[in-house]
């Protein structure tokens, strides 16, 4: 049962389903707003980096571990090189292998959760058992075990990261997949004699747009995590620059232990700042396409009284 | 015990001015929408109201405001009596101590309003322990007294509501409304969802209820055969007002409002079906050859039961469970064959094993001549031209992301009929002027949202003509629109049927209905078909005992017609 | 009983999820090419005598299936070889290993439960408030916070405060067991609180989450008409039935807490299995590593059969 409240609630939700309306409904939110803000900043930021960093990230420009000045805004690490430059080429890089990582990720669990939901049987118990399975192993150990295994190097990360990384997205495009299945208007097009490549890409393809561009930005967030997790357990390419080496470089040369915060700082802030930018963005699409969070029957607010007009004793 | 409330002839509920609105943000514009005006409606102990509306009418937001539920983008005016004084005044603060001690409500839909993680009981005595009702063994024999009540044995209250059927839930949720002796009771919708058999003994039991308890009940539906049967008066609401109100005799016999006339006469009434069915047949059924359009012969369907571990740890294959058994059906051109049942029946199986979208066991299927038995889903695609579909669930049919115009060009694309966006044009204004949509230039453009139910139905049964089939199968075309529409959809049906020769199989669980436009009948019971024949006789003569059952269950829209209860006391 | 098919189900699952990481563990260091036992030569300074006793112990000379046989039969007998490192037996290493890690990811795990479920349903039942933004925001924020970040912050922060390093200070020995006690607690405050902080913004974020969506049910609405006030109302209704959610969730959210608590164990040198599996791979150490990846996936598997048990516990509507 939906309660039916009469006036615009109810056809209102119905519009929300398209891609572009549902984007529209989520940008006037302010935290969606912030989101997409951040992460625009951030990508421009990457683009342009190698035009705007001001020292050179391979050869020493200033002291071992100076303090943040005019000059070197963000201070100096270990080696003598820019932190401020670091941070920028870091992103660029890190950036690069969290949307590659999550592309391979997001191609793979998107293939697997429709081919999963839409044909159902025997494909479905397959493709779920395999998903279970990866899902139930620890994933960052299994990473570090290849990692080990083929040795350090990025692309060796973004593989690992992909490949593994693939199975909530699965699970969820199925979830989805699975009641599209069930919709009238897809039986509809079925009866009237439409192929299943035809119903998936014109009628279920883009239903899951939307959730499957939430999935993207939140599958980034983990990715980057992952990156500068391996990198910090020195599983990354030693000579490449990433938010995940810069950490790991600054904790190996005992920055801690020298109170050197800024080799650590810029880089620690840059990771978490963008992980909030796609997490608020990924998470207003996604609770923007949620039917069930738009009512709540314990408001904090309860309905109200309007004194009476017109008729009765306590007319006004 | 419970009935010895003494019987007062002052009103014990009465709504007065209720007015409500509902604020709204879309965007930036702060919008508000005054949904209920100006309602006023009084009942004394025992009496019996029916509030009938069809869907955004208001109804259901006017007996939310007397329970003092409603969201918090509502404001509310007027009062709320409770045997002469105002529990309204003083908002949440004054109505909380009466809800559900004096007022209590029967809720649509018992299955999500139950929670589904405690049992019946648990739910029953935590109404009784909010209000001090009672407490410890006397609380456990009260919830066995209750629950017999309503006709559920004592020993269920440990159940679990997915335990139970949705007529029990229904019941149980009943007894729970009872559970601290309420004077009102407010019932929404409470036999939607169910079939018409136990949505007859429901009503029974409300109605005894009433009478027992002494309760003043309303009763809000969209359904006026159930009011005439059950209620004293009624009160019919249109646009969040209530255009008429009065004796239940009276508005059947003698309506003043427009709306109210339109309402009854959209109700079909199984009684009076004439003796042919309303537009008499054309005799050309008599020149058609032998040859049916649709030969359904002896065809069994059953679903596997998935195969479990223990089973496959003893080598066992699990038994099927069969759906639909020994089933032959037959539609002419130009015919109308209703396939009726309540759900369960193996209707709809019937229908998917026609449509080759599930395996028949047994028997074979004929479309026109041409075994199509078994077909793999490739073989079916190029025939689904000739047989098309349309169902229950206008809101659920259409893609929301696609135009009209798009809706009823891709079946033109799925099977290339058209080869210029010309020609296409041309099929899909013919196709929505058949189903009278027009100006069609009005519709072509709009979006599923921007139509109402009745219009997407229109633009379903659209998309499926454009193919121009030979067959139409209908699954409940009407049954989730507002009733006054629904007359317009089916006489569209029937025109399809003596226009463009078109043989519709329809699936209804509603006998009048399929009585009043129907040439034959099939009656399913339990994957069988249990009786068959003209649609007159099977109404009037019915010869099989389960069809005597449906038709005694089906309320009558004439309350002196009582079918379903003796309101004479 | 319907439902001890489903018990049984899960159970069998997880016996075949630890075949399945069995397999696995086999082919990666066996039979992919690169693979460490099958290119002996790369063990770090191999005596030939050394080679000879890996090439009997390991059974290279025989087919791949009698090697795979070989494999189990030894992993089975809880032979995991013996350690490059220390040339102590593996399973020793093991042990000692998850006997200093569990006490430290017990308590941040159950401190980030307790603290995200009440931040979750406090957010969620005062949804829109000041309240809820406030600490949905500072759950986003730890949540984007990468562990190794936070422990670094904070050991910076409390350098000289409390300890930074270990599990005891080594030059304290002979005090009270009291002293001992004090001395281990105050070690764990750093690690511990890392822990916590890390997941309990995911949590709190979950539950929130898992709140809403309950709190706009219908039986919400009916229990509130039957006249249940607010607070049982959350507890009895709402958070009861979001348990279901949560509960999945978490079990999802295991792999977070095994990630977490390798960084942190690196990070404060703690001799756990995370920081064993982390010089284990510095040093090449493939015996430790390969039991490292067992041991750890067991123990996600079991915990996800418990998340299982506890869901079915719950659910009184689970029957296949």
């Amino acid at each position: 049962m939906t309660l039916s409240l009469p006036g615009a609630a109810a056809p209102e939700a119905e519009t929300r389903l398209g891609f572009w309306p549902v984007l529209n409904d989520v940008l006037h939110q302010p935290s969606a707003l912030a989101g997409l803000a951040i992460v625009t900043v951030f990508v421009l930021l990457g683009l342009i980096s190698p035009l705007i960093e001001p020292y050179s990230v391979h050869e020493a420009t200033c002291a071992v571990f100076e303090p943040p000045s005019w000059q070197h805004w963000f201070g100096c690490d270990d080696g003598g090189i820019d932190v401020f430059s670091l941070v920028l080429r870091g992103g660029r890089i890190s950036m690069i292998v969290g949307v590659i990582a999550t592309f391979i990720a997001i191609g793979i669990g998107a293939t697997v959760g429709i081919l999963s939901g839409y044909f159902g049987g025997w494909v479905d118990t397959v493709l779920m058992r395999i998903t279970d399975y990866f899902l139930v192993i620890p994933q960052i150990v299994l990473m570090i075990v290849i990692a080990a295994v083929w040795g350090p190097s990025l692309s060796h990360v973004i593989i690992v990261i992909g490949a593994l990384m693939w199975t909530s997205t699965a699970r969820l495009i199925r979830a989805q997949v699975k009641s599209l299945r069930e919709r009238v208007y897809v039986k509809r097009v079925e009866a009237l004699g439409a192929s299943h490549f035809h119903i998936i890409i014109r009628h279920i393809l883009p239903q899951i747009g939307p959730l499957l561009v939430a999935n993207t930005v939140l599958a980034i967030t983990v990715a980057i995590f992952n990156e500068t997790a391996l990198a910090f357990l020195g599983l990354s390419d030693p000579t490449a620059i990433t938010w995940g080496t810069i950490m790991e470089h600054a904790f190996d040369r005992a920055a801690v232990s020298s109170g050197a915060w800024w080799a650590i700082v810029p880089a620690g802030v840059a990771v978490a700042v963008l992980i909030m930018g796609c997490y608020m963005l990924g998470r207003s699409i996604e609770d923007g396409l949620n039917p069930r969070l738009k009512v709540s029957y314990l408001s904090l607010h309860g309905w109200k009284l309007r004194p009476l007009v017109g008729r009765g004793p306590d007319a006004i | 015990m419970l009935s010895d409330k003494e019987f007062s002839l002052s009103s014990a509920f009465a709504i007065q001015d209720l007015n409500i609105w509902f604020g709204a943000n879309t965007g930036n514009v702060r919008a508000e929408f005054h949904v209920v005006k100006n309602v006023n409606l009084e009942l004394a102990p025992g009496e019996r109201l029916g509030l009938v509306g069809e869907s955004g009418s208001g109804k259901t937001t006017t007996i939310l405001a007397a329970m003092g539920l409603l969201p918090a983008n509502a404001e509310v005016s007027g009062r709320i009596l409770l045997g002469g004084t105002d529990i309204l005044h003083g908002g949440e603060a004054s109505i909380a101590p009466h809800r559900w001690k004096d007022i209590a409500m029967v809720f649509q839909g018992a299955m999500s309003a139950f929670n589904p993680v405690r049992t019946i009981g648990w739910q029953i005595a935590e109404a009784m322990q909010m209000h001090g009702v009672a407490r410890g063994v006397a609380m456990t024999r009260r919830i066995g007294e209750l629950l017999e009540l309503v006709g559920i044995p004592a020993d269920h209250a440990v159940r679990f509501p997915h335990q139970l059927s949705g007529g029990m839930r229904q019941r149980a949720m009943i007894a729970m409304a009872l559970a601290c002796e309420p004077r009102v009771l407010l019932a929404d919708e409470p036999t939607t969802a169910l079939d018409v058999m136990v949505q007859d003994q429901v009503m029974k039991l409300l109605v005894r209820l009433s009478k027992e308890l002494n309760l003043a009940l309303v009763l809000v539906t969209h359904d006026l055969a159930i009011v005439a049967q059950s209620c004293h008066r009624a009160a019919v609401m249109l646009k969040g007002e209530v255009v008429e109100q009065g004796d239940v005799g009276d508005l059947y016999h003698r309506p003043k409002h427009e709306y109210t006339r339109k309402l009854f006469e959209a109700t079909p009434d199984v009684f009076t079906t004439p003796e042919a069915p309303v537009r008499t047949s054309p005799a050309s059924k008599k020149t058609e050859p032998a040859s049916p359009l649709l030969d359904v012969r002896n065809i069994s369907v059953s679903y596997p039961r998935v195969r479990s571990f223990r089973d496959m740890l003893r080598g066992v294959e699990p038994e099927a469970s069969s759906a639909v058994e020994n089933v032959s059906l037959r539609v002419d051109p130009g015919e109308m064959v209703a396939l009726v049942g309540q759900s369960g029946s193996g209707k709809t199986t019937t229908l998917q094993a026609i449509l080759g979208m599930v395996k028949a066991r047994a028997g074979s299927i004929h479309l026109n001549g041409r075994d199509v038995t078994g077909l793999s889903s490739g073989q079916w695609r190029p025939l689904r031209r000739q047989v098309q579909m349309i169902y229950q669930d206008p809101y659920e049919s259409l893609d929301l992301r696609y135009r009209v115009r798009s809706t009823v060009e891709e079946p033109l694309r799925v099977h290339g009929i058209g080869l210029t966006a010309k020609e296409r044009d041309g099929l899909i204004c013919a196709a929505l002027e058949r189903v009278g949509l027009t100006p069609v230039e009005r519709y072509l453009n709009r979006f599923p949202h921007e139509l109402s139910g009745g219009q997407r139905q229109r633009v379903a049964i659209a998309s499926a003509i454009v193919l121009k089939p030979e067959l139409l199968l209908a699954d409940e075309p009407v049954s989730m629109l507002d009733v006054s529409v629904r007359a317009g959809v089916l006489e569209l049906l029937d025109e399809l049927r003596t226009d463009a020769r078109m043989g519709i199989l329809m699936i209804t669980h509603d006998l009048s209905t399929a009585a009043h436009y129907a040439d034959r009948i099939a009656v399913m019971h339990q994957g069988r078909i249990v009786e068959e024949g003209a649609a007159a006789a099977v109404v009037r003569s019915p010869k099989a005992d389960y069809t005597r059952a449906l038709l005694a269950s089906i309320p009558h829209p004439d309350p002196n017609r009582s079918t379903l209860a003796d309101l004479s006391t | 009983m319907r439902g001890s098919a489903y018990i049984w189900k899960r159970i069998v699952f997880a016996v075949v999820t630890v075949f399945v990481a069995l397999t696995l563990n086999f082919i990666l260091f066996r039979v992919l090419p690169g693979g460490p036992v099958s290119q002996i030569s790369r063990v770090p300074n191999a005596s030939p005598a050394l080679k000879q006793a890996l090439t009997a112990q390991f059974g290279l000379d025989k087919p791949l299936w009698e090697q795979y046989l070989l494999y189990l039969q030894q992993t089975f007998r809880g032979n995991f070889g013996v350690s490059y490192m220390n040339r102590q037996p593996v399973l020793d290493n093991l042990i000692e290993a998850f006997s200093n890690t569990i006490p430290m990811v017990a308590a941040g795990t159950i401190l980030a439960l307790t603290l995200g479920v009440v931040v979750g349903v406090i957010s969620a039942v005062r949804r829109g408030s000041m309240t809820d933004h406030l600490s949905t925001n500072i759950a986003v924020l730890f949540y984007a916070f990468p562990t190794q970040f936070l422990g670094m912050m904070l050991l910076i922060i409390f350098a000289g405060v409390l300890p930074s390093a270990g599990m005891n200070d080594p030059f304290a020995i002979g005090g009270s067991g009291w002293d001992t006690f004090l001395d281990a607690l105050k070690h764990m405050v750093l690690p511990v609180t890392t822990l916590a902080l890390t997941l309990y913004a995911e949590n709190a974020l979950i539950v929130r989450s898992a709140m809403l969506e309950t709190l706009g049910e219908d039986y919400i609405l009916t229990a509130k008409a039957k006249g249940v006030p607010r607070r049982r109302l959350i507890r009895a209704h709402a958070l009861r039935n979001a348990m279901l959610p949560i509960v999945t969730m978490v079990a999802m959210s295991l792999g977070a807490v095994v990630t977490g608590s390798i960084l942190i164990e690196v990070i404060f040198s703690w001799p756990g299995i995370g920081r064993a599996l982390y010089t284990a791979v510095l040093k090449r150490d493939y015996p430790m590593l390969q039991g490292g990846f067992l041991a750890i996936t067991v123990v996600v598997i079991t915990f996800n059969l418990i998340a299982d048990l506890i869901y079915y516990k719950l659910d009184p509507r689970i029957t296949t």
